[in-house]
């Protein structure tokens, strides 16, 4: 048994969620270390996530039991059910993201410097996503004949979760290079447009992408505009910079 | 970094990512999911041949074109038990609507002896078929039990689901297969 099928044996479904809870852990912990670094205030920080992870738990599930609502009116104790499945998380996440919006304006914390200081705990979440992806064999690549491909379901592919690993831990590294710049948004910036180009690069890899019109794969047509806006505001940001000098 | 370079550099990136996206573009769907036989969802459910414990002789072919839910489980399985009275349940629901469900024991690693007293205790009606050799443990790369295939008439895999299932899960899944 080579050290890959040893991997999806020990993570495979539903233990490689043990793998994204181990990166939030990961992730919160350099979050904090940052925090004093950008002056944003812990206490408020904490209860922010704390108050958006609640909003995504509680809506993903009521919203996906009010889109299946004929199937929970005959088992409406299955609302409580442990099963993940039962979620929505699209719009969980829409609702987090909304709740903690809320709730920084509220405990006034700052936009940019509250980004950047969550920032390494969103890069260390995209290194958890991409090995549970390893560990479950989702998000997998197309067919190949390059002498690195791996043998998953019966093919040899591209090994694109190992691209995504090795991706989003570059992406990690050069943000927790980076020195704590008065450019505030700088480092939540830097993530968005290394994650999207890196995700415009990998997807072209894979084969399950959302095929659209002409053969275009979805998330490269969205990771495009998202690349783009972040490369604009970096520019912009430091223009004002170079201005005030 | 000069302002000029610095936007050169980006938009050079830019240039690129919309190269790539138009190199890249899959123009003749070249995606093999759908086309040959593996254990994840999208893909085409793979062929098996087993025995009930009556000896009668069940393939998953017989039933192309009909939703099938493929069970594997165990009777020492504790998430098993728990799921099999709602299975049967849901079954009973949705069999006049065509469903079939499949339930593979993983004989290869149960007690044999076990299955028929399981069975009469739960009051399954739907078919037990008997991996005796742990064929269809390997044909879907089963790592843990309970895992449940849920497969549309076309033969793809639409869902796969390891562990219990609760009422809730199991219905959505079916109504998405028997659609």
């Amino acid at each position: 048994m080579n050290i890959l099928s040893l991997f999806q044996n020990v993570f495979a479904p539903p233990r490689d969620l043990i793998l994204i809870i181990l990166a939030a852990w990961v992730g919160l912990t350099l979050s904090e270390k940052r925090a004093p670094l950008h002056r944003v205030n812990l206490d408020s920080l904490s209860n922010l996530l704390l108050v958006s992870m609640i909003g995504f738990v509680v809506s993903g599930r009521v919203l996906y039991a009010l889109e299946n609502l004929s199937i929970f009116a005959q088992s409406p104790a299955s609302i409580f059910s442990l099963n993940t499945d039962l979620f929505d998380q699209w719009s969980g996440l829409a609702i987090a993201v909304v709740t903690a919006f809320a709730y920084g304006r509220r405990a006034h914390l700052p936009l940019w410097p509250s980004l950047d200081t969550l920032t390494p705990l969103f890069a260390t979440l995209a290194i958890g996503i991409a090995f549970s992806h390893l560990a479950s064999g989702l998000a997998f690549g197309k067919e190949t004949n390059v002498p690195w491909a791996i043998d998953q379901w019966g093919a040899l592919r591209h090994p694109t979760q190992i691209y995504e690993i090795i991706a989003s831990i570059l992406t990690l590294v050069l943000i927790l290079i980076q020195k704590p710049i008065a450019k505030p948004g700088f480092e939540f910036l830097l993530f968005v447009a290394l994650t999207s180009a890196s995700r415009l690069v990998i997807e072209g890899f894979r084969g399950d992408s959302t095929l659209i019109l002409g053969g275009f794969r979805a998330a490269q047509i969205a990771a495009w505009p998202i690349l783009f806006a972040a490369l604009a505001s970096i520019d912009y940001q430091k223009r004002l910079g170079h201005e005030k000098e | 970094m000069q302002p000029i370079l610095r936007r050169s550099l980006f938009a050079m990136i830019l240039l690129t990512g919309l190269v790539w996206i138009f190199i890249s573009a899959d123009r003749t769907n070249s995606a093999t999911a759908g086309r040959i036989p593996a254990p994840q969802k999208g893909f085409l459910a793979p062929e098996f041949k087993l025995e009930t414990s009556d000896s009668q002789s069940i393939s998953l072919t017989d039933y192309r074109g009909k939703a099938v839910l493929v069970n594997l489980w165990a009777t020492w399985c504790p998430p098993c038990r728990t799921e099999m009275p709602i299975i049967e349940k849901v079954y009973q629901g949705y069999q006049d609507q065509g469903l079939i469900v499949l339930g593979v024991n993983s004989t290869n690693q149960d007690d044999p002896t076990a299955v028929t007293p399981f069975v009469k205790q739960y009051g399954i009606t739907f078919p037990i078929l008997l991996d005796v050799n742990g064929e269809a443990a390997s044909l879907y790369e089963l790592r843990s039990l309970p895992t449940s295939f849920f497969i549309g008439r076309d033969g793809i895999i639409k869902e796969v689901v390891v562990g219990s299932m609760s009422e809730a899960l199991l219905r959505a899944n079916i109504e998405e297969i028997i659609k």
